[in-house]
Parts: structure tokens; C-alpha cells; sequence
């Protein structure tokens, strides 16, 4: 038992932690800035600084180990007025001025600097901005970098690489040139990212955020001559309301069907129903390759921050991912060939948008194998930007349906969302095409929750299938590096997010600590409340098949659903 | 006339057949223990500017648990005015090499670095000569005289990063890393070089544990006063008719002395406004303030610090503010750019500087003295915290003439 004092409250604790953490369980908030949970200690920006009886400096309360005995003033006059002074030369970086105006900014509603200036009680703001001129970074198909608004916080370096084990991002020079920069300044689009935006949710300054198509989607939108369809993911519905709420978990498809529909949209689909056609072109790929004897572990292809990540650094393994497009390109391919067909429109005449909840897949859209399926990419948090600016009262809309055709999906495809969930879709369908049995229990709990590495062995049949999950980049380097070493897997799921895609780098920003864990168990809500719980079982891809695609893996369905992949540089 | 006490300088040092290596040979014999017994007992403080007692880091050091341990000789002088490790480099660098040999020996390292700053191009040419010469002898990587205490060394070469010279940032860059200050705790004693126990020790400290530890020198420890043990190397420069490298015992000469008798007195016609004692991270010591014996107390009394022994000497001649803002260019320039305080405060000050020089107009003092209190009080370094001593001090000392306007002393 430790104990020690904290703003004159005698605390007792079983073990030894930070002063940032023990203020915690005190009900006491310490600004932060360059802390972000789950990343290493930077101690840079020492706004959570405190005063320590006895000693003269004051000391950062995430790096600090409280001791017993020690007396901590966590918010003294000394500490509040340093607190201030310091902000302000923090704020004078940032560069806030008309061109990089507050009001237009990527976290104009949800400013943790805004937030931070709140606690401190700011009051006043002696220093001008400081201009450093720096060009913004539009090399990305996915992600803008605004070096002006950046204060090296080093939050996005950390995140990219202790978390995703990539390292994009580095400091370069010193003194006040110090800048987060690319590998020799060569901008992001033009090294090893994988577009999975993880930094953007890292980044407190909004100097990291999609590349904007909002714009584009409205004009397009008040273009009489075309037809729009839009296709929602499944991580969407369940994270969409955050920005209106300012809570977490909420599941609220049906409002978003009903704002797609007032924004204009000509049919509201679901990308939901791509997944469950994923689910037969990769089961079936799947299946073939265990009674083939092909290129095993077969690896999942939904995530586009996976599949860079692969093809740069574990190109040798590019046979094992499943020719399968993504669930968002074989929507595109569908609307723009079997939907044109059933509809009676021109093919030319129909945009594809999507929103995800994903900064990967507007570079997805991008690659010359699957030009032209999708149109435009949305983010979710771009979405909801675009629903508030139609005074669309989001909240409170009434539910509507997705239109047919193309908006009917099982369960299984709602948790594509989650970690596991590609998995545990593939082995309900699987398992019943397999033995030609109903599942007596649909739930594969081994694959489920939120650690970063899962596996799980399980009979189908007379058949020993081994799977992996894996949710992160750091943990699917881990999976990679075991698949190297030889332990063999049948079949592997990776997901580039942290969670999968309910966490991806285009969802809501949260501040909730358990945002993930709510994301997730609305996400199984969902699938539960469902009738419709396999994809082999949706009427809608038996359907698609019968009309148009004849069968898994017939070669109209590979013309249109299958992709390649390519080595690229390190 | 005062007298300067000569143990660190004298003759060169350069032929390893003719250097006795006494100080290394009587500590192999008296054993660890005991060399670590008769450092501490010399009082012996750091001289790299911290004056950390460096048997105690020593003991620590010896006492902590690793894989192994590293002795790592900080040879980085780069506070501006300084140049005796300079000095010793070239002229003295056996001394050198036993004073490495001595830490190493105390703590039980096997392995030891010398980062020598990278602009001495000749003190890395001398030492990698010795280093290459004490290989040839068997004196490095070998059983030493006998013993059964074997040490490699390696020289890394800076690569021009003031804050290099901090030793967690010097660490870093011998690991390859950027030059960036770690967070302390871990001290390098726990956890240093590569994650393992790590002593670093300034070039005249080591130089000065091989005088304690010579049996020629014993009154080494004896001399100076208490609480500052021994000589001190001293680099005066600025408006001095003798400007150079002197050494001096501790307690024996009042900083009058210093200027006046070893450096000759002031230069040209004009008087003598301030010192600045120990590097331009040191605050000003005034000119009717001169009066006192040099000791490493007597600074401390006087809010400043004897620093890395750079005592610069500075006429009324130069405008202030000029002086100031080149302190405040170096620093700003210097600052690895990792906390907000150090990076953003410097350089802040220095615009601060730039406009009241240009605009003629009244400064603000408050505004300064707030940046330079949240540096101090909350930079991640040492370099940071001390960043605005020189500045601050100016100020205060001078604030009041400085408010008149920015051309006064042109």
C-alpha cells in the first residue's frame, strides 16, 4: 500500500503508477496533450506539469512515478499560471489565422486544444502566430497533411509506430524547424502508408484528416443527368450518431437510411449486402483451396490498409490473399452491371458513393484494377458533416429501409464491422455449405472481443479448420511473422483498424475511453436482432446469383468481383 | 600574483611507452572498493557543468545489477566558451584514456565510449591515435597489467547538436537515435547505453578521479576548500588582454584575481560590466560583485553556477541586447525541439528580442520573464531549464536601463 497526497486528499494505492494516473482515481483531470492512452510516454508538451512539496522544478505528472509520502499539487498557483503561460506559446505554433480559420477546420466541433484552453482557464493570448509557410501534403488519395497546423506532439509518429508498426511519420531538423515529416519530405502518398488514418484520430490539431469528397458528392448530387446510389459499411450505423450524441453505441441504420434519402440520393444501399457476396466468393475460394490443396493460409482481402500493407511488406505472400474484392468494390461492380441490368439505367449514368468508416478505401476506389467501381468515398465523420449542413435534425429522423435489390443483407454481413467478424461470417456460411447441416449454435465466440490476436480451431465436418484474427497492423506484423515461421493456418482475417473497421481512421473522433467495446457490442446487436443471420441464407444473393452471376466463382463473378494485387517498394 | 596549480595541465601526453599509467595501476591494486572509497573521499565534483559528486555516481553505479555496464567519457564540449576538454583531448589525452580506464575499472564495465564533438577534428584525430597506439600495447582489450579487468573502447564522433552534450541525449545519439533528452527517471545509472547501467563523466572529471588516484598527486584532494575539492580548468575569454586556458585550486582565488591578475584585466578602454562564469548557460555575475573566492558554493550563493568553467569576460562596450540575442539565437537554434517549453519559449524570446531591437520600443520584461519561468521550471533537460539564465539575469540586472529604449548602448 502506497500512500501520498494529491491537492490535500490523502490517497491509498495498491500499486505503484503516474501521478497522471493516480490524480485520476482521485477525480482529478490533468490537462494533457501529447499523452494519448495506449501510446509510449513522449513528455513534451509538460502541460500536466505539477508541483511536488520539496522540490523547486515542477514535474510532468505521465512521466512522474508518484512515491509515498509525496505531497502533489496538481493545480497550485505556480502550476495554473505555468500551465497558461505555456499554452500560449503552444497555441502561437499552431498558426491560427484566417486562411487556417478555426470555423473550417477537421476538428471545428470537437477541438481538444479548444477543450484545453476551457480547463486551464486561458485567458489572454500575448503571442502572435507564428507563419512557417509550410506546404500542405496533398500526395495521398486518402490523407491531407496541414504542416501549419501541426505543433509536434509526435501523437501520429507513435501511433503509426508502436501501434501500427509502420513508422511513416519521423521529427526531422531541430530547434523551431522541428517538423513531423515523411521520410526525406516525400509526402504521404508516396511512402509506405497504408491510408488507415489511425493518426488522424491521434491527431489533436486537425494538421491530419481525409481528403475531402464531400463537396464533390454534393455537386454530383444536384446533377439531374445521373443516377447515385449510395452503400453504406457496416461500422457506419453504429458510430454515425456520435457526432450529434456525443455518445458511443448507439445503432441508428435506420435514420441514416432516412438523411441518405433526404440528402437526394436515387437508392440507398447497403454495402452489407457486398459482404454477404463476399462471403460466397471467398467461402467458395476458401473451400477450393482446403480440397485443392491451394495456396494455404488463405487470407482475407476486405480491408485496403491490409492489402498495402502486404503488398509492401510481405509481398511473397500475395498469392495467399483471396482474390475476392473488398465488400465496397464488388458493390460498385454490381450497381454499375447487375443493378444497371435489373434498373433499366445506363451504367454510365450511375455514380457509386460510399461512406465508410475508412480513409483506406477512397485509395481503394483509386487502384487501376477496380477503377471506375466506386465514385466517390465518404468518411463517417463526413457524412455527418454533410448531414448537418442539410439541417438534417439527425436524432430524431424516423427509420426508414434500404431499397431492395441490393440493401438486404444477413447478420453475418453486419459484423464485417468488427474485428472477427469476416471470420466468423465465413465459418457460418462454410460450416453449413461444408456439411450441409444448420449450425446449432451461430455465435463463434473464439474470434469475438477486442484482442489485438485471436485464433481459434474449428470442425467443420471431419475437417480441422485453423483460423487467426488479427486487428491492427501491429498485430497482423505479429500473424505475418508466425505464418513465416512456419505455424500453419487455414485461414487468417486481417484488419488494418485497431477493433477492425468500427475503429477505422474515418469514424467519429471519441473521447469515450470504451468506444470500441460500445461500437462492437451494438455491432452484435444488430446481427442478433436479425432473422437473417448467414449469407448463403440471403434471398437477395441467391437472387444476384440466379439473374446475373451465375454461380461463386463462375467467371462472370470473377470478371466482376475479383481483383489482383502488387508488390511494392520498402 | 596569484599562481595558477598545475596537476590537469602540463607537458603534452602523447607516447604511450613513456606514460606510467600510475593512477589505473594503483587503483588495480587497491581494488574497486577502495578506488571508489578514496574518489568519493576527494569530494570530487562533476565538471561538465551539473557537478554531480562523481564517486557517488561511481558507487551507485558499481552497486546496480546488469547484463553489463558502460562507461561512457562525455566529450561533447559544447557549451560556448568552454575548450579545456578541448585542451586535454589534444595535449593530455593519456590522462584522458586512464581516467576512462579508472570509471570503468570502479563501476565494472567492460565496454566504454568517448563522444568526442564533432568540429574537434583534431582532438579525434589525436585520440583515435591512442586508442589505436593502447590497442597496440595491450593496454585496451586485453587483460590490463595483468589483472583480469579487460576494456574496449570506441569513439563516436558528435555530430553537432548542442544538446548532445546532455548525456541522455549523447547516449541517444551513440545509439544511432536522434539527439533528444530522455525522460528521467531512469537515471543512466539504471538504465542507460542500450537499456544497460551507464556512467558518463565529463573529460576533465575523469582526468581529475587519474589525479586523485596517482600516487604522485596525492595532495590532489587535499587542495581547495570543502564542498569544492581540487583545481578547475578555467577557459577566460571576451575583452580579457589574456584570454586562454588556466587552471586554478579552488577557494584560493577570488574572481577578481581571475580577471584582473590571470587574464590580464579588460581590453580596451572600457570598463567591465559583468561576468559570465560558467558558459553563457550560467547567469551574469556583476562587475562590483567580484570579490569572492572561486568555489562552486560561492556561485550557488549568488544564484549562478561555475558551469563548465567558460568565464567570459564582457565589457561595457557591447550593446545588451545584442549580447542577448545571440545567447537566444544559439539556444533557439539549439533546442532539440521535442518539449513545447524549451522549443516554443526560445523561440519566442528571441522574436521577443528581434522586435524590441527593431522597434525601439519599450520591452516586455514581464512577458519575458513568464516564457523564461515555464521553461525553467517545466523544460524536459537541462539545457532547456537553464536556457534563459544568462537572458533572465541580464534583466534583471540591467532591466531597468534596457527600458529606455533599444539603441542606448550602441
Amino acid at each position: 500500500m502506497l500512500r501520498a497526497e494529491i491537492d490535500g486528499l490523502n490517497i491509498e494505492l495498491e500499486e505503484k503508477m503516474s501521478i497522471l494516473d493516480a490524480a485520476k482515481k482521485a477525480n482529478i483531470n490533468i490537462p494533457t496533450l501529447c499523452y494519448e492512452d495506449g501510446l509510449s510516454i513522449y513528455g513534451g508538451c509538460r502541460l500536466c506539469v505539477v508541483e511536488i512539496e520539496g522540490e523547486d522544478l515542477l514535474k510532468p505528472a505521465c512521466a512522474t512515478k508518484i512515491e509515498a509520502g509525496m505531497k502533489i499539487k496538481t493545480h497550485s498557483k505556480k502550476v495554473r499560471d505555468l500551465r497558461k503561460n505555456l499554452f500560449e506559446l503552444i497555441i502561437a505554433t499552431h498558426n491560427i489565422d484566417c486562411q487556417l480559420n478555426c470555423l473550417t477546420c477537421s476538428r471545428a466541433s470537437n477541438c481538444e486544444l479548444k477543450d484545453i484552453a476551457e480547463d486551464i482557464g486561458l485567458s489572454k493570448m500575448r503571442l502572435a502566430p507564428i507563419k512557417r509557410g509550410d506546404s500542405i501534403d496533398n500526395s495521398s488519395y486518402s490523407i491531407v497533411r496541414e504542416p501549419e497546423k501541426c505543433i509536434s506532439c509526435n501523437r501520429c509518429i507513435r501511433k503509426c509506430e508502436e501501434v501500427q508498426g509502420i513508422g511513416i511519420f519521423t521529427t526531422a531538423n531541430r530547434g523551431p524547424e522541428t517538423v513531423v515529416t515523411t521520410f526525406k519530405d516525400r509526402g504521404m502518398g508516396n511512402v509506405e502508408c497504408t491510408n488507415c488514418g489511425q493518426c488522424i484520430l491521434s491527431c489533436p490539431t486537425g494538421a491530419l484528416h481525409e481528403l475531402y469528397q464531400k463537396d464533390s458528392v454534393l455537386d454530383i448530387l444536384n446533377d439531374e443527368s445521373k443516377h447515385v446510389v449510395v452503400q453504406t459499411a457496416p461500422a457506419v450505423r453504429v458510430a454515425i450518431s456520435e457526432p450529434f450524441s456525443k455518445q458511443a453505441g448507439d445503432i441508428s441504420t435506420g435514420q441514416l437510411v432516412t438523411a441518405l434519402k433526404r440528402l437526394g440520393f436515387d437508392a440507398v444501399f447497403d454495402t452489407n449486402f457486398a459482404a454477404d457476396l463476399t462471403i460466397m466468393e471467398e467461402g467458395t475460394e476458401l473451400i477450393e483451396r482446403i480440397n485443392n490443396k491451394g495456396e494455404l493460409p488463405l487470407f482475407t482481402s476486405c480491408s485496403p490498409g491490409w492489402i498495402k500493407f502486404i503488398e509492401h511488406f510481405y509481398p511473397e505472400y500475395l498469392d495467399n490473399l483471396s482474390s475476392a474484392k473488398s465488400p465496397q468494390q464488388m458493390f460498385g461492380a454490381v450497381a454499375k452491371s447487375y443493378y444497371a441490368k435489373e434498373a433499366g439505367i445506363n451504367p454510365d449514368d450511375i455514380v457509386v458513393v460510399s461512406v465508410m468508416p475508412c480513409t483506406a478505401k477512397k485509395f481503394e476506389s483509386k487502384r487501376e484494377e477496380m477503377a471506375g467501381d466506386v465514385d466517390y468515398v465518404l468518411t463517417t465523420r463526413e457524412l455527418a458533416s454533410i448531414i448537418k449542413s442539410a439541417g438534417i435534425d439527425f436524432l430524431n429522423l424516423e427509420e426508414s429501409e434500404y431499397d431492395e435489390l441490393l440493401g438486404v443483407s444477413s447478420g453475418a454481413a453486419d459484423i464485417f464491422g468488427t474485428t472477427g467478424g469476416v471470420m466468423e461470417a465465413a465459418l457460418r456460411t462454410a460450416t453449413e455449405l461444408i456439411t450441409g447441416e444448420e449450425l446449432r449454435k451461430i455465435e463463434f465466440e473464439d474470434v469475438r472481443g477486442l484482442q489485438g490476436i485471436k485464433k481459434a480451431e474449428v470442425e467443420i465436418g471431419g475437417l480441422k479448420l485453423k483460423a487467426a484474427v488479427a486487428n491492427g497492423l501491429g498485430n497482423t506484423r505479429k500473424v505475418m511473422e508466425m505464418v513465416k515461421e512456419g505455424e500453419e493456418f487455414d485461414f487468417v482475417e486481417f484488419m488494418a483498424c485497431p477493433g477492425g473497421c468500427m475503429g477505422g481512421g474515418g469514424q467519429p473522433i471519441s473521447s469515450d475511453q470504451n468506444v470500441l467495446e460500445k461500437r462492437q457490442q451494438a455491432i452484435y446487436q444488430i446481427d442478433k436482432n436479425k432473422k437473417l443471420r448467414k449469407s448463403h441464407e440471403n434471398p437477395y444473393i441467391k437472387k444476384s446469383y440466379d439473374d446475373y452471376l451465375e454461380n461463386p466463382g463462375s467467371e462472370i463473378a470473377h470478371k466482376l468481383l475479383h481483383t489482383k494485387y502488387k508488390a511494392r517498394k520498402i | 600574483m596569484v599562481q595558477e596549480k598545475l596537476y590537469l595541465k602540463g607537458d603534452k601526453l602523447l607516447d604511450i611507452s613513456n606514460y606510467e599509467f600510475k593512477s589505473i595501476k594503483n587503483a588495480l591494486q587497491i581494488g574497486r572498493e577502495k578506488t571508489i572509497q578514496k574518489i568519493k573521499d576527494s569530494d570530487l565534483k562533476g565538471r561538465g557543468g551539473a557537478g554531480f559528486p562523481t564517486g557517488i555516481k561511481w558507487e551507485m553505479a558499481a552497486d546496480v545489477e546488469g547484463k553489463e555496464k558502460f562507461v561512457v567519457c562525455n566529450a561533447d564540449e559544447g557549451e560556448p566558451g568552454t575548450f579545456k576538454d578541448r585542451y586535454l583531448l589534444e595535449e593530455r589525452p593519456l590522462k584522458v584514456l586512464e581516467g576512462i580506464m579508472l570509471a570503468a575499472y570502479a563501476v565494472g564495465a567492460d565496454k566504454a565510449y568517448i563522444y568526442i564533438r564533432g568540429e574537434y577534428s583534431r582532438a579525434i584525430e589525436v585520440f583515435s591515435e591512442i586508442i589505436k597506439a593502447a590497442r597496440e600495447k595491450n593496454i585496451l582489450n586485453d587483460n590490463l597489467f595483468n589483472s583480469g579487468f579487460k576494456l574496449e573502447l570506441k569513439l563516436v564522433r558528435g555530430a553537432g547538436a548542442y544538446v548532445c552534450g546532455d548525456e541522455t541525449s549523447l547516449i541517444n545519439s551513440i545509439e544511432g537515435k536522434r539527439g533528444r533528452s530522455r525522460i528521467k527517471p531512469p537515471y543512466p545509472i539504471e538504465k542507460g547505453l542500450f537499456k544497460q547501467p551507464t556512467v558518463v563523466n565529463n573529460v576533465e572529471s575523469l582526468c581529475c578521479t587519474a589525479e586523485v588516484m596517482n600516487p604522485d598527486s596525492e595532495d590532489f584532494s587535499e587542495l581547495g576548500t570543502e564542498g569544492s575539492r581540487g583545481t578547475k580548468l578555467l577557459c577566460l575569454s571576451g575583452d580579457l588582454n589574456r584570454p586562454g586556458l588556466y587552471e586554478v585550486e579552488f577557494g584560493q582565488i577570488t574572481l577578481i584575481e581571475i580577471i584582473y591578475d590571470l587574464g590580464g584585466g579588460i581590453k580596451g578602454s572600457e570598463d567591465l560590466r559583468f561576468v559570465i562564469p560558467g558558459g553563457i548557460s550560467t547567469a551574469v555575475i556583476k562587475a562590483d560583485d567580484l570579490d569572492f573566492p572561486y568555489s562552486y558554493q560561492a556561485f550557488e550563493k549568488r544564484g549562478s553556477s561555475l558551469g563548465s568553467g567558460a568565464v567570459i569576460a564582457v565589457s561595457k562596450k557591447h550593446d545588451l541586447l545584442d549580447l542577448m540575442l545571440n545567447v537566444s539565437r544559439f539556444y533557439m537554434d539549439e533546442t532539440c525541439g521535442t518539449c513545447f517549453p524549451c522549443r516554443e519559449g526560445n523561440r519566442q524570446i528571441n522574436k521577443i528580442l528581434k522586435a524590441f531591437k527593431e522597434e525601439d520600443g519599450k520591452i516586455d520584461t514581464e512577458l519575458i520573464s513568464d516564457i523564461g519561468n515555464t521553461i525553467r521550471l517545466a523544460a524536459r533537460c537541462g539545457l532547456g531549464q537553464s536556457s534563459l539564465n544568462f537572458i533572465t539575469s541580464v534583466i534583471e540586472n540591467y532591466g531597468k536601463e534596457l527600458k529606455f529604449g533599444g539603441k542606448i548602448y550602441a
